[in-house]
């Protein structure tokens, strides 16, 4: 398997590094950036969306940052995993991506900025050629969906990221930069149908550090994530839940790897008024997964009752 | 010095005092003993068996080799000879062979699930700078296949491609990016044909069959091998006590090695072949390479590159080491060609996607009045092995227990899919989960303890199966017990609460296929081993077994030394290369150990016999009084006379030169004279017995294996650590299809996981605490007694976990692999069927024992001393399935019951109540037809 070649930019400050997507997207290049690389290089290597530039965010300094309210983008997953100065929640999440080899490289940057996932979508560039290609990776054919044919506006493919419903719990802020300058949004507010536009980061722009509140070691939560191996696999569905210690009222539960973006689901918790079945079954009713992971999309529906019961259970 | 003889010739006795040599005597450097130590080691009588003075006890009889026995190596757990080079990163494997100015081959695929190939144009790819050769279906028109009874396969398409990923053309370039450039440039123009993706499809009449057979064909339809078997007496069945219905769907699997498949290919300057190719059969993949090039076969050289994993899925001949030879050939380059994961799922040969239907009827003395099996099997786009896989499916369900009746139907039909093939327990895994998930059910419906029942039905050793096997050894009466006490099964079963569970499973196995696959010249031997030992002492080894990281070099090795009563490190394997490797037929079925030690231990006792007339000539001892022991020679009597190893060496080579020994095994004629009654046949079988626990989350449907104690009958373990090794990795092979693998053949009939990250092989966090037993029944043809133990412990862990999730949640899902999503879908359906509310409230089966298992108790406890007896020898009478019925074993029972039947054709009555695959016996072949015109 061999990646197309492309152009690498090694920026050594964020400074430089908005300077090198500005000028690539004043030429009209198209570029990718990479972090830990553990998303990005398997696509590139099934020649997926591959792009002739990548810059890469290895080489700044100080963008790795482990703390209980703030964490940076590069900050390796096995490093927050082990990390006793982040919230226990955080920690939990980051512990139950992939695999130990893989969390070892792994940003909480690039699990946040998961690319979107589809059995249609991650193959081989062969694989996707028998099938005539599909939305997500049109190779220039104007292909259709493949999990819901006969619609060509939108992208099904499923967010599989571990980290984000705990975040989003625990109302973090992400911290965007690029050549037009910063900005902070609620990470819930973040993440933006459908599975190609995923968030609402504009070209040039990265995710430098999410912060979470002040107050944020008063919380506690728990995060469910269903899976075939304990190792290895995305989720298939994952709940997360938190709640200010003491005050059930605070009650928050977000979701992962249902749809193309993760969700707080803040309405279906309040119209439960403080019911774990009744938010399970609101949760339940609102989402809709669709055939493209390796489990059933009606098992996932299912199981995020049970998901989601169990990390609202009061827990350690 | 310490205590101990001087091993090395030329000692301190030849030189003087002063240092001099003596008068005569030329001095020359000692050859050295070839062993670390300078002292000869004590005989270590713990691993010399009891008849021959030594302590390790024989429970189960004396064997034929119990006198070659030197207590140097066999029965001691000995660490792989070649595991040096592999945790050092030494190994070579396929893609760490580089050659001098070799390039880059890469295989174009096919698109298309069916399609005629109209045309391809690959002049755009060979204009392309860079590119060194390029090649088609045309260049190679013979067909090859592993079974010389179905060779179906090309190079490359010949007329159609029938799966996607099917090889259509090959290009060979500088480097890959250029290869990959140059495939995306070949321009193929097919026809698309209606594909097939459903087996059961696969027997309808079609306008154009994926392959036709001429005046062989069955009917137009897509069936490639039909089988029917019917054996005894199947009247009694209507008056079952108990029966039991199971209706199974197996999702296909992949071996999942670690080493994707890899060849290079390269004609040296005499114009011969050298081929270096990570194979399991490299005899097989030498005659394929000969048809398909039209060279002889003394101009190819198959080297056998480490081979990172086989299973099964590295034994045929494959189409992509024959375009490396056809584009080496053209390029006049060395050619290397390195799969992607993707490419091993499209090659496949993985085990067959599976419908299989088993009926079980047990009598009113709990007796197994018959077996009713139907498998369909899918095959995919070519035969591979499937000719066998189709008996397998049947006749490998034969034994361990006493059978009224046997009834079976087969089927295999090819589908538009990637090719399934052998794999570890090849054909009998399917369809032994089915049948000991079904040996559960009916211990359940008659009140008995499903491990009692086993032990009341089991065929004795020295038995025949109702089909003409012939038993030899048979530890399954042991492996049962063993794993019955370890895991505390009594206090376990149907005691444990809703979600903990407890099942039991076995298994039986074939060491050895009896027919080789290709039995030209007659009588050829299936292993032949050569042994070689010049001046120095050291002892080359040549043999074709093939080690596949099982460890049949330590195992040849092994037997070697304890012959010779030499130190491990002085054997050398040779295996790697055609030119200097005697034939073996490969590392398929189970059979190295058997038959090639068995080669290993002829040759073996033929230099031993040399060595021991140079020591009788040197010490004037009788040859029959002397005993080898770590490098010396010397007389039993007074073990003061004797002479090292070397001397007798030196001595034997006077006048000729190197030992040289060969030595080699062919099956003994045996078993029955009907059709298909080859298929299983074997010089020994494998028995094991399985008891797992499981953890289930009523919630979720999620399975948590949590133990496993896994007895497996090997007759002798000659390396014990390595058993073990084979019985833990058959355990997390086993439990990853019965949990979680599973090729997945999405919507549009395309595999939806051809990668390691959608295709669930358990992880470490999956894996059971697992206790290894080892039973050893001493098998009398064995290498010192030892049979396989690489196949057999895959089988029984399937039905043992799905056993155990029964008595766990009450609930039955015979449908491989227990995914979450489907065991939760069986709970709610209970739940809704039963008006349960709460998962939590699922009921969980409990047993009450009917009069029956006091019987059974009793006839097991008979049938103890009985098989006890016949193990050691002790009776000899003769035993054939039927005994058990009342049948007097010296009369064939068909003489004795006017409605036992031996058949292998379905009467034109029968046809009707044929179940899904033997409603293939419906079509007509096509030379029939032209007869009845």
């Amino acid at each position: 398997m061999l990646m197309p070649p492309f152009e690498l930019h090694l920026p050594n400050t964020v400074e430089e590094a908005c300077a090198i997507a500005a000028d690539l997207l004043n030429s009209g290049d198209e570029f990718d950036w990479i972090a830990g690389g553990t998303d990005l290089i398997p696509n590139y290597k099934w020649h997926i969306n591959t792009k002739p530039h990548v810059i890469s965010l290895t080489k700044i300094a100080g963008i790795d940052t482990i703390s209980m309210t703030e964490i940076g983008c590069m900050a390796r997953l096995s490093n927050i995993a082990e990390s006793d100065s982040v919230h226990p929640l955080v920690a939990e999440a980051a512990s139950k991506v992939a695999s130990s080899l893989i969390r070892r490289n792994a940003t909480l940057g690039g699990n946040l900025c998961l690319d979107t996932r589809c059995f249609w979508f991650n193959q081989t560039e062969e694989w996707r050629s028998s099938i005539d290609w599909c939305h997500k990776c049109d190779c220039g054919t104007g292909s259709d969906c493949r999990v819901i044919p006969n619609q060509n506006t939108l992208c099904v493919a499923t967010y599989q990221g571990d980290i984000a419903p705990n975040l989003m719990v625990l109302n973090a802020t992400v911290h965007l930069i690029g050549p037009k300058g910063a900005r902070s949004v609620l990470l819930h507010d973040f993440y933006q149908l459908d599975g190609m536009t995923r968030n609402i980061l504009e070209p040039g722009e990265f995710m430098l550090k999410i912060t979470l509140p002040e107050d944020i070691a008063d919380w506690t939560g728990s995060y469910r994530k269903l899976r075939v191996r304990e190792s290895w696999d995305f989720p298939e569905a994952g709940a997360a839940a938190a709640w200010k210690k003491g005050d059930r009222g605070t009650l928050r539960v977000a979701t992962t790897a249902l749809e193309s973006i993760p969700r707080r689901h803040d309405e279906e918790v309040a119209s439960a008024n403080g019911d774990v079945k009744a938010i399970c079954d609101a949760i339940y009713k609102s989402t809709k997964p669709v055939n493209n992971t390796s489990l059933p999309p009606r098992y996932r529906r299912n199981m995020i009752k049970v998901l989601v019961k169990r990390a609202c259970e009061e827990s350690k | 010095m310490t205590d101990g003889y001087v091993q090395q010739p030329g000692s301190s006795k030849d030189v003087r005092v002063d240092g001099k040599r003596v008068a005569g005597k030329m001095s020359f450097n000692p050859p050295g003993s070839g062993g670390s130590r300078p002292e000869m080691a004590e005989r270590d009588l713990d691993f010399i068996p009891e008849v021959e003075g030594g302590r390790e006890a024989q429970p189960a009889g004396h064997h034929l080799h119990d006198k070659y026995r030197t207590g140097t190596t066999v029965g001691k757990r000995t660490p792989l000879v070649d595991g040096n080079a592999k945790v050092t990163g030494q190994a070579w494997y396929g893609d760490d062979v580089r050659l001098a100015n070799e390039i880059i081959g890469r295989i174009v695929r096919s698109p298309h699930h069916y399609a005629k190939v109209k045309s391809i144009d690959t002049s755009k790819a060979e204009a392309l700078p860079g590119v060194l050769a390029v090649s088609t279906g045309a260049d190679a028109p013979q067909r090859f296949g592993v079974l010389p009874v179905t060779k179906d396969e090309h190079a490359m398409a010949v007329e159609k491609v029938r799966h996607v990923g099917d090889l259509v053309a090959c290009v060979a370039a500088i480097d890959e990016a250029t290869a990959r450039e140059a495939a995306a440039l070949i321009e193929v123009e097919y026809e698309v044909l209606d594909a097939v993706h459903d087996p059961k499809k696969g027997l309808l009449d079609v306008d154009d069959p994926i392959h036709w057979r001429g005046q062989y064909h069955i009917g137009s339809t897509n069936v490639q091998k039909r089988v029917f078997q019917e054996f005894g007496d199947r009247s009694k069945l209507e008056q079952a006590r108990a029966t039991h219905h199971g209706k199974w769907k197996f999702m296909g699997v992949n071996h999942g090695f670690t080493e994707p498949h890899a060849v290079v290919a390269h004609w040296d300057p005499n114009g011969r072949l050298q081929l270096y190719t990570p194979q399991q059969v490299p005899h097989y993949a030498h005659r394929a390479l000969a048809t398909v090039l039209d060279v002889p076969m003394h101009q190819v050289n198959v080297i056998r590159t480490f081979v990172g994993g086989g299973f099964g899925g590295k034994s045929d001949p494959f189409p992509h080491e024959m375009c490396a030879a056809i584009l080496a050939r053209k390029a006049g380059r060395p050619v290397r060609i390195t799969f992607d994961r993707e490419e091993v799922f499209w090659v496949n040969r993985g085990r067959h996607p599976s419908h299989i239907e088993v009926q079980l009827f047990a009598d009113d003395d709990a007796r197994i009045s018959g077996f009713e099996i139907d498998a369909l099997i899918d095959g995919g786009g070519f035969a591979s092995f499937g000719h066998v896989t189709s008996y397998y499916n049947g006749v490998l369900a034969t034994a361990p227990y006493e059978l009224g009746s046997f009834h079976y139907t087969g089927a295999r039909v090819w589908t538009n899919k990637p090719a399934s093939g052998a794999m570890r327990g090849h054909g009998a895994v399917n369809t032994r989960c089915a049948i000991e998930v079904g040996m559960d059910d009916l211990a359940e419906k008659l009140q008995v303890d499903p491990i009692d029942l086993r032990l009341a039905n089991l065929l004795p050793p020295h038995s025949k199966t109702i089909t003409g096997f012939r038993i030899t050894s048979n530890g399954m009466r042991q492996a049962l017990e063993r794993v019955r006490e370890g895991s505390d099964w009594d206090s376990k079963f149907r005691q444990l609460p809703l979600g903990k569970g407890i099942g039991i499973g076995c298994g039986f196995f074939i060491s050895g296929s009896g027919l080789p696959i290709h039995w030209d010249p007659n009588k050829f031997p299936h292993a032949t081993v050569h042994i070689q030992i010049d001046m120095d002492g050291g002892v080359t080894v040549h043999t074709g077994a093939a080690d596949i990281g099982q460890g049949s070099t330590t195992a040849v090795a092994q037997v070697v030394a304890e012959v010779l009563a030499l130190p491990l490190e002085m054997i050398h394997v040779r295996s790697h290369e055609s030119d200097t490797s005697p034939v073996d037929l490969g590392s398929y079925s189970s059979r190295v150990t058997f038959m090639n030690a068995n080669a290993a231990i002829t040759a073996a006792l033929d230099v031993r016999e040399q060595l021991l007339d140079a020591a009788s000539e040197i010490l004037d001892v009788p040859a029959k009084l002397l005993i080898l022991n770590d490098r010396r020679i010397y007389n039993k009597k007074d073990p003061a006379v004797g002479t090292s190893y070397l001397q007798a060496l030196h001595k034997s080579q006077e006048d000729k030169g190197a030992l040289i020994a060969s030595g080699a095994y062919r099956t003994p004629p045996m078993g029955g004279v009907h059709k298909g009654a080859a298929a299983g046949l074997a010089p020994a079988y494998s028995f094991s017995a399985y008891v797992a626990e499981v953890e289930v989350d009523v919630d979720t449907g999620l399975i948590k294996c949590t133990d496993v104690w896994a007895a497996h009958d090997c007759g002798k373990a000659l390396n014990p650590l390595a058993v073990e090794g084979q019985i833990i990795g058959s355990c997390h092979m086993g439990l990853g299809q019965v949990l979680s693998e599973q090729m997945v053949y999405g919507r549009t009939g395309h595999l939806q996981n051809p990668n390691l990250l959608d295709y669930k092989i358990p992880s470490v966090h999956e894996m059971p605490n697992v206790t290894p037993i080892i039973i050893e029944s001493c098998d009398p043809e064995g290498p010192f007694g030892a049979k396989e133990a690489g196949e057999g412990p895959l089988l029984p862990i399937l039905p043992a976990v799905v056993n155990a999730v029964y008595d766990a949640i009450g609930i039955r899902v015979n449908d491989l692999p227990l995914t979450p999503d489907k065991v939760w879908a069986a709970i709610s359906k209970k739940m809704k069927r039963e008006d349960i509310a709460d998962a939590q409230d699922l009921p969980v089966p409990r047993i009450d024992f009917s009069e029956l298992q006091a019987k059974i108790a009793k006839r097991s406890t008979e049938h103890n001393d009985r098989d006890g007896r016949r193990q050691r020898s002790e009776d000899t009478d003769p035993y054939i399935n039927g005994v058990l019925f009342g049948f007097d074993p010296s009369i064939p029972p068909e003489d004795q019951d006017g409605d036992w039947k031996i058949s292998v054709r379905p009467d034109s009555g029968q046809l009707e109540s044929l179940g899904l695959a033997g409603s293939a016996w419906t079509k007509i072949e096509q030379r029939k037809m032209e007869d009845g015109k």
